[in-house]
């Protein structure tokens, strides 16, 4: 079983980041984006017209109450939802209309997740969470077993490879998972209140620990959160209220 | 990331060997592991697998034994091939020996002639009254070649007393000798020794009789036939009819697989004649054929249906639980036909792991019954038991435990399909 080549040859440079490239053209970006929720007979509009960019190296932080539109513009902006009306730009590349394969083809090559409860794989170890990404992506053996390492060796986990998720802390897990986003060396992550089920002082380390990734890795990161020791530390806030920025 | 820190990480992967693992590999590491994780569960649906496939290999080779010991059994009857004139097989006889053979003979000369015959046998088939002087009673009366008739057949009989018959010597005036069947030796109060009479209508319709002396009694495990069967030689056979004909000749061959080619052979070498193989002679192996391929057929279909709800039930299950991992997955960028293989492999690992111990089982046992007799009650009009035995083949295994294998693949990716097609937004908020 080999994994599917890239969908697109303008995404799938799975490189570093820093690279040269176009700087001006962000990594992703929504524009005029409308998404409504259906609830038995009630709609409820989501995002209400929504025009948002984000650049390659940026710590976007996404605040506001719940229903606000954080996790819909996540869930756009990690094409694993789709707007009602508006473009979704990814590198330049609108993706509005692609098939769900490409679109899986697209996370796969150019984005990294981390999720608010971790979402390891508790059959595999640490290592293999961490290898997953890069085997879905075809890379060869052996530079996956380097990547895997330098990712685990910069999180501080190369001595637990071999376990198993559950037998890691709820730090340990949220660096785990940030090893595993990082680890393609993606130009994108989304990231999901990614410091929710974490104490304050392992939420501060796992905070250090995106942005000092994120700019050794060069990818931007869209984050969405309550926490305001975190939104502090990004390079932009943007508040959402009633599906609009403010 | 330092220089040693990253060194040391690498070292801590290598003796895992995670870069050997192929791509394959991988996928199949990863389904075992997850048939893994609920393994009580796991335990059952293979257990499942398990006892369906011994279900179906101890009943099909039930069914492939009792086949070849019918077959045989009616090859070694009739002979593999039966030859007549083709009145013999289409019409009833007015008078005894009236669609008979002539020139039997050559016939039998040239027959034996082609490498495939081991034995010609000549059969004279007719029925009369058989009488002890105080007491007659209607006989079913068979003249055949004792030499070559047991010589052939083996011991085809049960000789309860006396002994079987043998050639009469050329020029002899000794009485002739039958054998009876147990319960028409009862009937009659005949013993070896005893002397009786045959009658029967000749050739040309005229009663003759003919004194003979009984020199065994037998059963054929079929009650019906022990009442009314009497051996005797083709020649007092032939004496008592007033006849040089025989009903038909029966061909013995070396191999079973030689029947269909010389069929083919005889029947244009001797186109005045008709050429019937065993198989169309025997109409109880045809009717306990169908009869078991109807039962066994139903019984693996039924074993079928159990083994797939039990293995949709499982998958179903271990897929709903883990959907939010499903869509974890769908959302690090597998796609769907990625992850349906992987479930589909989870399926298969259980229904192989299943196939092979129910193959191993079903071995076991087959073997068991070979080292251990063990006998089974008669069956409905006979007399006597015969040996249970499971026949052991490699065609009915592979096909078994193949079918086991697709049945819980197929199983797996009906119940999955609908999971990795589901919104990744949905599964991953899927509680």
């Amino acid at each position: 079983m080999r994994p599917l080549q890239a969908a697109s040859p303008g995404l799938s440079d799975a490189g570093n980041g820093a690279g040269p490239g176009p700087s001006r053209v962000p990594v992703v970006a929504l524009h005029g984006v409308r998404k409504t929720y259906r609830l038995g007979e009630h709609v409820i509009p989501a995002l209400q017209g929504v025009d948002l960019s984000v650049q390659r190296g940026e710590l976007l932080a996404l605040t506001g109450p719940s229903g606000s539109g954080k996790s819909t513009i996540l869930n756009l902006c990690g094409l694993i939802d789709t707007p009602d009306s508006g473009d979704i730009v990814l590198n330049g590349q609108r993706v509005n209309g692609l098939s769900e394969d490409q679109l899986t083809l697209l996370r796969r090559d150019a984005m990294g997740f981390v999720f608010q409860s971790f979402n390891l794989v508790p059959v595999m170890t640490v290592a293999e969470n961490v290898d997953y990404p890069l085997f879905l992506a075809g890379v060869p053996a052996a530079e996956r077993r380097e990547r895997v390492a330098a990712q685990l060796a910069a999180v501080g986990l190369q001595d637990h490879a071999h376990h198993r998720p559950d037998a890691l802390s709820g730090g340990q897990r949220q660096r785990v998972a940030i090893a595993r986003a990082l680890v393609k060396r993606p130009k994108l992550v989304i990231a999901d209140e990614p410091t929710a089920s974490l104490d304050s002082h392992t939420a501060d380390q796992v905070l250090d620990l995106m942005r000092e990734r994120g700019h050794a890795e060069g990818a931007a990161f869209v984050i969405a959160t309550h926490d305001s020791r975190l939104t502090g530390r990004c390079d932009r806030v943007v508040a959402l209220l009633d599906g609009r920025i403010q | 990331m330092t220089h040693t820190a990253a060194s040391t990480a690498t070292a801590a992967l290598a003796p895992r060997g995670l870069g050997a693992w192929t791509d394959s590999l991988k996928w199949l590491q990863f389904a075992w592991h997850n048939t893994l994780r609920n393994r009580r569960r796991s335990a059952v649906t293979a257990s499942v697998a398990a006892l369906g496939t011994a279900a179906i290999l101890l009943a099909g080779g039930f069914a492939i034994y009792t086949y070849e010991s019918l077959a045989q059994a009616a090859a070694r009857d009739t002979g593999h091939l039966v030859l007549g004139t083709p009145a013999h097989f289409s019409s009833d006889e007015d008078v005894p020996l009236q669609h008979g053979l002539d020139g039997v003979a050559e016939l039998r000369t040239a027959l034996l002639a082609d490498s495939a015959v081991r034995q010609v046998l000549p059969k004279v088939e007719f029925s009369g009254l058989i009488s002890n002087g105080d007491k007659s009673t209607v006989m079913m009366a068979v003249g055949v070649d004792p030499d070559g008739e047991f010589a052939v057949k083996g011991p085809f009989l049960t000789v309860t007393q006396g002994s079987v018959l043998a050639a009469p010597m050329e020029g002899a005036t000794d009485e002739p000798e039958v054998m009876l069947g147990a319960d028409l030796a009862r009937s009659l109060k005949a013993e070896p020794g005893s002397s009786l009479t045959l009658l029967a209508s000749t050739t040309e319709g005229a009663m003759n009789a003919m004194d003979v002396r009984v020199k065994g009694v037998f059963s054929t495990g079929v009650p019906e036939m022990d009442k009314r069967l009497v051996y005797t030689s083709v020649t007092t056979a032939q004496r008592l009819l007033v006849s040089e004909r025989v009903t038909s000749l029966g061909v013995f061959l070396d191999r079973m697989d030689s029947t269909a080619p010389l069929q083919q052979r005889l029947a244009a070498q001797h186109p005045a004649l008709q050429v019937q193989s065993w198989e169309q002679q025997a109409v109880f192996y045809q009717a306990v054929k169908g009869l078991y391929n109807r039962i066994f057929g139903a019984l693996g279909i039924i074993i079928g249906v159990i083994v797939v709800f039990v293995v949709t039930n499982a998958m179903a299950m271990a897929i709903i639980e883990r959907t939010r991992e499903i869509g974890t997955l769908r959302a690090l960028g597998t796609l769907p036909g990625q992850l349906l293989r992987t479930l589909g492999l989870e399926g298969m690992l259980l229904g192989g792991a299943g196939a092979v111990a129910g193959a191993l089982l079903a071995l076991g046992v087959s073997v068991l019954l070979y080292v251990v007799p063990m006998e089974m009650p008669p069956p409905p009009g006979r007399s006597v038991g015969y040996p249970l035995n499971v026949a052991i083949d490699p065609t009915l295994y592979a096909l078994t435990m193949l079918a086991m294998v697709g049945l819980t693949l197929v199983a797996s990716l009906a119940v999955a399909r609908k999971t990795v097609h589901m919104p990744v937004v949905d599964a991953l908020a899927h509680t």
